[in-house]
């Protein structure tokens, strides 16, 4: 099973086929945030344990950064809809960032199941998480009107770490998983 | 597990409009808050949300959780706000204090001390305002707007045809995601899972949800080949895509578009002469 490098440009497709998708992985985001709302980080207020960051990170990895952005963006903004958490846009970029990140190696990887390439998969989640958390986190200085300290205390950290400890342990196993399915689609 | 929708059909003024002139609306009315800083014009802008809250014919039993959620987080942030003055820097240089609280003890040379100034309250209290106004009007969309309609809606107000039956398809996607997880949960309880029983850590409680989340992750994997290929079977996504409900604009909307609008410009053009700047009572010192 391979992608070869003339998949880069297929990397930056979106058709149908990648709608549909997004939609798969936005519509399970919302479920499962829905089925977990109820696991909290401890004493931290406005801050949840979300598994289901792993889907935008997944969509991104497997069928690539389009899906991945588009799975979380939506996800994350629909979930809060439907948990009453209100609007949060900004929060919805962030986690599709999370996706997108990850998927700019799509068109590198070759097998899910070695070592090597399940690392640099690892290593994106975390830039991914990084860069998603820390733009929707920046952008409760002008919505909620507070310091660079207090988001970073209250909103980054929480969360980064808890996205970053979830990819890392699920994303992995979930890519070995469904192997099968991946290697069927890429035959 | 169900996952049900807050919306129904109510008689109210958010519902009596079209839910692209009401996005419309929204959207101006974001903007002109966001401009302002003065307790005055803010608390009209809050005048007009909570007519809109008190007009929806939601009741209170339905909305009580979203507005302790993000009433609590308001309150929290304000009241933090109100103590430390942070954030009010850029808006005021000089304060002026009213009230002191000077705690009788040292740390390393540094004496505790509240301090409460007029800069700082109005600060929290606009900040309060502000948000709340911006709260009300956000937490109305959930309940007013028709999650059938999300597509048509997005797509009248210009978003290409792929976001917004996307919008649609997730919707329609959830309650059979719902119904799968629902499934996976009942067959690992029956295997000796016990999902109330998350305790530990946060790897502890992500491996503990390993065995709820896996399952359905790969399912949906697997079976969206299936949903791909039966739609494209179905020329799904070769041309526009037609909708089964229709929007029309009436007179109404159009006033609601205009109103908003006109608000929205009125707010930049005063602005740009320093009208809406944050404001303090004269007389107060």
């Amino acid at each position: 099973m391979e992608n070869n490098d003339s998949n880069k440009q297929e990397m930056w497709q979106f058709g149908g086929r990648e709608v549909l998708v997004s939609i798969i992985g936005a519509a399970l985001f919302v479920v499962l945030d829905v089925a977990t709302s109820f696991a909290h980080i401890p004493s931290v207020h406005g801050v949840t344990f979300r598994p289901a960051v792993i889907i935008p990170m997944i969509c991104g990895v497997i069928f690539g950064p389009w899906v991945g952005l588009l799975s979380g963006l939506a996800g994350k903004i629909m979930g809060d809809l439907v948990t009453e958490q209100g609007f949060w846009p900004w929060w919805g970029l962030g986690y599709g960032l999370m996706g997108w990140l990850p998927g700019l190696i799509w068109f590198s990887l070759r097998n899910y199941r070695r070592a090597g390439e399940i690392l640099k998969i690892e290593g994106l989640l975390v830039l991914g998480a990084g860069v998603g958390i820390g733009l929707a986190s920046i952008s409760e200085i002008w919505v909620s009107h507070i310091s660079l300290a207090e988001t970073v205390k209250t909103y980054f950290l929480p969360e980064f770490l808890s996205n970053i400890v979830t990819g890392l342990v699920l994303v992995p196993v979930l890519l070995i998983g469904s192997w099968v399915v991946i290697a069927k689609r890429l035959r | 597990m169900l996952v049900t929708w807050r919306y129904r059909k109510r008689k109210s003024l958010i519902q009596s409009f079209d839910p692209r002139a009401w996005l419309i609306f929204y959207l101006c009315y974001v903007g002109c808050t966001v401009i302002f800083w003065d307790l005055r014009f803010l608390a009209v802008l809050l005048a007009m949300a909570l007519i809109t809250v008190f007009t929806s014919g939601i009741k209170w039993h339905e909305m009580a959780r979203a507005w302790l959620f993000i009433g609590g987080f308001i309150l929290f942030f304000s009241f933090l706000t109100f103590l430390t003055g942070r954030g009010g820097v850029e808006l005021y240089k000089i304060e002026h204090s009213y009230f002191k609280i000077v705690l009788p003890l040292h740390i390393f040379n540094w004496i505790p001390t509240l301090n409460f100034t007029w800069e700082r309250t109005f600060y929290a209290l606009s900040m309060l305002v502000r948000v709340f106004s911006l709260a009300s009007m956000t937490i109305l969309i959930p309940y007013s707007l028709d999650p059938a309609l999300y597509g048509i809606t997005f797509r009248g107000l210009g978003l290409p045809d792929k976001i917004a039956y996307a919008m649609d398809l997730t919707m329609r996607f959830i309650p059979t995601f719902g119904r799968d997880f629902t499934l996976t949960m009942d067959a690992q309880r029956a295997r000796g899972y016990e999902i109330e029983k998350l305790s530990g850590g946060l790897v502890a409680q992500v491996r503990k949800l390993a065995p709820l989340v896996v399952p359905v992750t790969i399912h949906a994997i697997a079976g969206s080949e299936d949903i791909i290929d039966a739609m494209d079977l179905r020329a799904f996504g070769i041309g526009p895509r037609t909708w089964l409900d229709r929007l029309d604009y009436h007179r109404r909307d159009y006033a609601l578009i205009t109103f908003g609008i006109a608000l929205f410009l009125v707010s930049i053009s005063i602005s740009m002469f320093g009208v809406g700047k944050f404001w303090i009572p004269a007389g107060l010192f």
